[in-house]
């Protein structure tokens, strides 16, 4: 604690409070200035580089440029209204939605069902689990540059279909298949690192539990579900968020591979934003189509984080 | 209990071991296997990539005459200065933004002052808004600043990091406050407390936080694309999905490419292994 707090205190606090500390000591700085001081690099580079382009996004969102009086003119929500009336938007609207349903709970369920499998006394487990983590240390932009190899015609994908009897597969040239084809090179490089926060949870519930199962003649499956799950809620709610989040701002894969096709199948939102700025050069637009995007991430974690709140109290 | 059941017990036990192994393994080579045909394919020349997929066969994912003549391609190629220019962003990211981001930490964990509410806060809101979705206005207001197509540009939105900050502030938290007092009956100021009490006890999550920001800056891709395009300043997963883009695309090189740009983050975090399994339960159990 620092002399000049000691100051503050009422003398009666201790016996000996050091009012009388010798005059000729410079006073140290008080320790707000100290904290700011501390704190000044990062608030000033969170604030210009996280807030301040968010809120630029947000009053620009509410302008127009003007051909007729140069510059811009303030139209309140008319953007919005715009997007909303666009067909393209709302389409890349409809897939980020159908994307992130199916996208969040298959790597989670995926990911939980591997934490289990990986927990459970079996021969190299842990060499086995390593490899399901190994792709993690992939860039995004990486994994889908092998992809597209593999998605190739002639590619790998199509010869292990050849070698299970399947017929050859168009993947990403097909409006059908192409989202489902992005969602597994994602979920390839997403899933041991979730699996990740849910090994540690797995590890943290007791042993004594699954023995005390065991002697109730609790299944295999049973025990997976009322005592493994309910007690990695927490990391499973954490992993819900932050996967939630991160699929909503999928960008590589689909600028390297699809470009939002075919037919504006794989169109998601990070992607109708930059095409938005750039190859339509519509800026005003885009900003209203950031703001969107960031509210629907919120709301999102929002609504999870409520849900999993009154689910813990229940 | 009767010794039949027991055998039989312990035969189904001995069934289910052998399955679970099985079934583990398969899964594990499964996801292994995308990484290592990139790898095979990265030793033979480019224009065998797609010689030995119709039918699949040992050869596909095994080369008896391996060779690194794409990886020499690489170092001379436009990839090759895209990785170093990779690995030097990164590098001074980390460097300067472990600096950044364990002042503030300390700062929110061991120094009482009014605000800090209202300061951690800030954190937290700017740590919710996804730096991506942010790039595009971003890149607007950089190109006003004329830091497009500069490494001050593409390393400066990596320094402040909401997540380093909170993983950083919660191992803080945890030292003993007679140590601070102790420090200060030895004399220490604020910053001797925090170079020579708090940095020193704090080495593993530092090391976690490093990661962390290694490892946004390794992966980005809207940002370097919207910020860093020119010849000089290109990263590596630019250049390669440029590769990637090409109508004569020399696949050999590719694959090594992305071996380089896969195999640099991966040796780091095999090395600080612990750390980093320690910093992604932090995070996530809080």
């Amino acid at each position: 604690m620092s002399p000049s707090q000691l100051r503050d205190r009422p003398p009666t606090a201790e016996g000996q409070a050091p009012t009388g500390r010798p005059a000729r000591r410079r006073r140290p700085p008080s320790t707000i200035v100290v904290a700011f001081a501390f704190l000044a690099p990062a608030l000033i580079s969170l604030v210009v580089l996280r807030i301040a382009p968010a809120a630029v996004a947000l009053s620009e969102s509410l302008f127009r440029e003007s051909f007729l009086r140069g510059g811009t003119v303030f139209v309140g929500l008319e953007n919005y209204a715009d997007l909303f009336g666009n067909a393209d938007f709302n389409n890349a609207l409809l897939v980020t939605l159908v994307f992130s349903a199916i996208v969040n709970p298959l790597q989670i369920g995926v990911s939980f069902l591997l934490a289990v499998l990986y927990t459970r006394r079996a021969a190299g487990s842990k060499i086995w689990r390593s490899l399901v983590v190994l792709p993690i240390a992939v860039p995004p932009a990486v994994s889908a540059v092998v992809w597209s190899v593999i998605y190739r015609p002639d590619g790998l994908g199509n010869s292990f279909l050849a070698l299970l009897g399947l017929p050859e597969q168009p993947f990403l040239s097909s409006p059908q298949q192409s989202l489902a084809s992005i969602m597994v090179l994602l979920s390839w490089i997403g899933v041991g690192y979730w699996m990740l926060f849910l090994i540690a949870g797995i590890n943290d519930v007791p042993t004594e539990l699954y023995e005390a199962a065991s002697i109730d003649g609790a299944s295999a499956w049973r025990k997976l579900w009322s005592v493994t799950f309910p007690l990695v809620r927490r990391p499973l709610a954490f992993v819900l968020v932050a996967d939630t989040v991160s699929n909503f701002l999928i960008f590589a894969p689909v600028q390297i591979l699809t470009k939002g096709g075919p037919s504006g199948s794989t169109n998601l939102l990070m992607y109708d934003i930059y095409t938005r700025a750039y190859t339509l050069g519509d800026l005003n637009k885009a900003q209203a189509e950031v703001i969107i995007l960031v509210l629907l991430t919120l709301v999102v974690v929002a609504v999870q984080f409520r849900l999993l709140r009154s689910s813990d109290n229940a | 209990m009767s010794s039949v059941t027991r055998t039989s017990i312990s035969k189904r036990r001995t069934l289910g071991y052998i399955g679970l192994s099985a079934l583990g393994a398969c899964i594990g080579l499964l996801f292994l296997l995308p990484l290592w045909w990139t790898f095979v394919n990265s030793l033979r020349a480019g224009g065998d990539t797609f010689r030995f997929l119709d039918p699949l066969q040992w050869e596909t994912f095994f080369t008896l005459t391996p060779s690194l003549d794409n990886y020499a391609a690489l170092l001379s190629s436009d990839l090759g200065l895209a990785t170093w220019n990779s690995i030097f962003v990164s590098t001074v990211t980390v460097i300067i933004g472990l600096a950044i981001c364990s002042m503030a930490a300390f700062a929110l964990a061991a120094i009482p002052f009014k605000g800090s509410g209202v300061v951690f806060i800030v954190v937290v809101v700017s740590f919710l808004i996804p730096f991506d979705a942010i790039a595009i206005p971003l890149a607007d207001l950089f190109r006003d600043w004329n830091l497009q197509n500069t490494y001050t540009g593409l390393i400066l939105p990596g320094l402040g990091n909401g997540m380093a900050i909170f993983l950083l502030r919660t191992f803080f938290l945890a030292i003993p406050q007679d140590l601070v007092e102790a420090g200060r009956l030895d004399g220490l100021g604020w910053w001797g407390i925090f170079r020579r009490i708090y940095l020193p006890l704090s080495v593993p999550s530092l090391i976690g936080a490093g990661l962390t920001l290694f490892l946004f800056q390794w992966q980005s891709y809207v940002w370097p694309l919207l910020n860093g395009t020119d010849a000089q300043h290109i990263l590596g997963p630019i250049a390669l999905s440029n590769l990637q883009g090409q109508f004569n695309v020399d696949y050999g090189v590719m694959f090594a490419g992305s071996i380089v740009l896969t195999v640099i983050p991966l040796a780091i975090i095999i090395g600080f292994q612990r750390y980093f399994i320690q910093s992604v339960t932090t995070t996530g159990l809080k």
